[in-house]
């Protein structure tokens, strides 16, 4: 159980990825963002498969990568186990000889058996990877990838090969596996629902650069800037132009905080399930019902501001709602409002040298000093 | 090279076993050569890519006579690789065995590369790089992950290597000559027959050579058959 520290810039034409992240000897990460936001070019800068970086890459006691000291360890010579995309098991050999592929010669059929045996892969050791279901599959990758005891697991993309059913069903196994490893377990995902299930921390990527990396709820309640609560799938943004004490003003209207906001606050977010209909007695922003959706145990009211701004509500299925064209008001419950900077705030520095944040000493929101981004 | 075969009377029996070895050998060495070459092309994105591409297909198309002409000034007592070579082991390169060999190794070249570098092209990238992150070393890997997921691209190049050489003959003619047992490979042997109005045994070899060729590719189809419906490639 060793923690790993990473702090690393890619630069390619037209791409860019800055991260720095400090784990733990245990635990699941999950780094989630959009596609093209760098997840899987940081799980490989990892695994040493992408070698053009400057930076560092600390894993316990042994230093896998330092540009500035020429030290870069192959991904032979580093211990990670990966699970890829798609699982790149290897077609032509059997479960086992997968499985016991890391393994030396001579504890191979031992360590092959227990994790068989572990991963509920019992029976299927002479059969071939063709002969296997989706979550079959899945385990062999895990297993293969665990068996010869890595420093940490990296794992891209797990559910991408499967359905919905099966990834729900999948989800509860691999938790099972993994939260028994004493060895930080990185997650590659762009699925919130896996997220939240899987990862202790979450760290979010908006391009090529991790802005946030803390633990799973409080990232997922308080996202802190616009880019990343778009990752985390907010939808409801107000634009703010004026800070007054605790009051904040926009097009919409204005409406007074519990506490005052911090100086970087350009919006106000709020999830769609925290947005309801006004009482008669209760202040609220005039707005029109243009839409409602049923999706099952929920539905989807969507509303525009008198300054054409547009707002999602989901609310239970039996709670009465005007009709599509009403004229309604909206009422934002304060405790659910958030304060939003623009891009930032960058809570970890990448290319900074030495003292990343550790994500368990991530400060609590709004305390931190708004960093400023080093300008290319 | 002096070849065992120089002892063999029947000149025909002689003219098929050079032919043989130095198809055998010719594949050997375009193997060592050539899966490396191929890996680099499949996989580089270097600016020389293109320009060697190039070169490695230039047998394709350029006459036999053409490319046997160019080899035999370069192999000549007064060529650069001649003269090099005849200083080093005090035999002449051009008319001997061994020149031959490394005149095949350049005419066959496109055969043996063109089929691994799209062989490795198709190989999942990724089961290579699995294999990596579980400690697999890079020869390792190629003998247990990527010879057997590109066996079908193999035994094409060994196949298709083995029989061009086999068939060759402007170049043979040009680099070699006709020297019984040390560059008389069975195309020559026809040849000469045929210009001695010896029809009875050009046909004793065209025949054989026939029957060969079937026989050779009759096995790398059923091969590739069974490799098909077996397990995926």
């Amino acid at each position: 159980m060793s923690a790993i520290s990473i702090n690393i810039v890619v630069r390619r034409s037209g791409f860019r990825l800055r991260a720095g992240l400090g784990l733990p000897g245990d635990g699941v990460t999950a780094l989630l963002g959009p596609s093209g936001s760098g997840k899987t070019t940081l799980l490989r800068v990892i695994a040493g498969l992408e070698r053009h970086a400057e930076g560092k890459i600390i894993a316990g006691e042994s230093i896998w990568f330092d540009a500035s000291r020429r030290i870069q360890l192959t991904p032979q010579q580093r211990r990670v186990g990966m699970v890829f995309q798609d699982y790149a098991l290897f077609d032509h050999m059997t479960v086992a000889a997968n499985v016991g592929f890391g393994l030396p010669r001579r504890r191979r059929a031992i360590t092959v058996a227990e994790w068989l045996e572990r991963l509920h892969l019992g029976g299927l050791a002479p059969r071939y990877p063709h002969e296997l279901s989706g979550g079959q599959r899945q385990r062999v990758a895990l297993a293969r990838a665990l068996a010869p005891a890595p420093d940490v697991l990296l794992l891209d993309e797990p559910f991408s090969a499967v359905d919905y059913t099966l990834r729900r069903h999948l989800r509860a196994g691999l938790l099972e596996v993994v939260q028994d490893l004493r060895l930080p377990v990185i997650i590659v995902t762009h699925d919130l629902d896996e997220a939240r299930h899987l990862a202790q921390r979450v760290g979010v990527l908006v391009d090529g650069e991790l802005l946030r990396l803390g633990p799973t709820e409080a990232v997922f309640a308080d996202p802190g800037s616009r880019a990343i609560a778009q990752v985390l799938g907010w939808s409801n943004f107000l634009p703010v132009r004026r800070l007054m004490g605790r009051r904040v003003a926009g097009p919409w209207g204005e409406i007074e905080l519990e506490r005052e906001p911090s100086i970087e606050t350009a919006w106000l977010g709020i999830r769609p399930e925290h947005l309801r209909l006004a009482h008669a007695t209760q202040p609220g922003l005039p707005a029109r019902i243009t839409g409602i959706r049923e999706l099952g145990a929920v539905r989807e009211i969507s509303c525009r501001l008198e300054d054409g701004t547009m707002l999602t509500m989901h609310r239970p299925w039996d709670d009465p709602v005007p009709a599509s064209g009403s004229r309604v008001r909206l009422h934002l419950p304060l405790p659910w409002l958030r304060c939003l900077a623009d891009a930032g705030p960058a809570r970890v520095v990448p290319g900074h040298d030495g003292d990343h944040p550790r994500c368990d000493h991530v400060p609590p929101v709004g305390e931190h000093p708004r960093v400023r981004l080093v300008p290319e | 090279m002096q070849t065992p075969l120089a002892n063999i009377a029947n000149p025909s029996l002689q003219a098929v076993g050079l032919t043989l070895q130095l198809a055998g050998l010719t594949v050997l060495a375009l193997l060592v050569l050539g899966i490396p070459l191929a890996w680099w092309l499949a996989h580089t994105r270097n600016r020389w890519k293109t320009p060697v591409e190039a070169v490695t297909a230039l047998p394709l198309v350029l006459p036999p006579t053409v490319l046997g002409f160019y080899l035999l000034i370069l192999l000549g007592a007064r060529g650069p690789l001649g003269g090099l070579w005849l200083g080093l082991t005090g035999h002449p390169l051009a008319f001997s065995f061994s020149g031959l060999l490394f005149a095949s190794c350049l005419y066959s070249l496109p055969f043996v590369v063109q089929p691994l570098q799209a062989a490795f092209e198709r190989l999942d990238r990724r089961a290579v790089e699995a294999a990596w992150t579980l400690g697999a070393s890079r020869l390792r890997t190629f003998i247990r992950v990527v010879a057997p997921q590109s066996r079908r691209g193999l035994l094409t190049a060994v196949v298709l290597g083995f029989a061009h050489t086999v068939g060759e003959f402007g170049v043979v003619l040009m680099v070699g000559g006709n020297i019984p047992g040390q560059t008389q490979v069975v195309s020559i042997a026809i040849y000469e027959h045929v210009e001695a109005l010896d029809y009875a045994a050009a046909h004793a070899l065209s025949l054989g050579l026939l029957l060969f060729s079937f026989l050779v590719l009759l096995v790398v189809y059923s091969l590739n058959r069974r490799w098909h419906t077996g397990l995926p490639a």
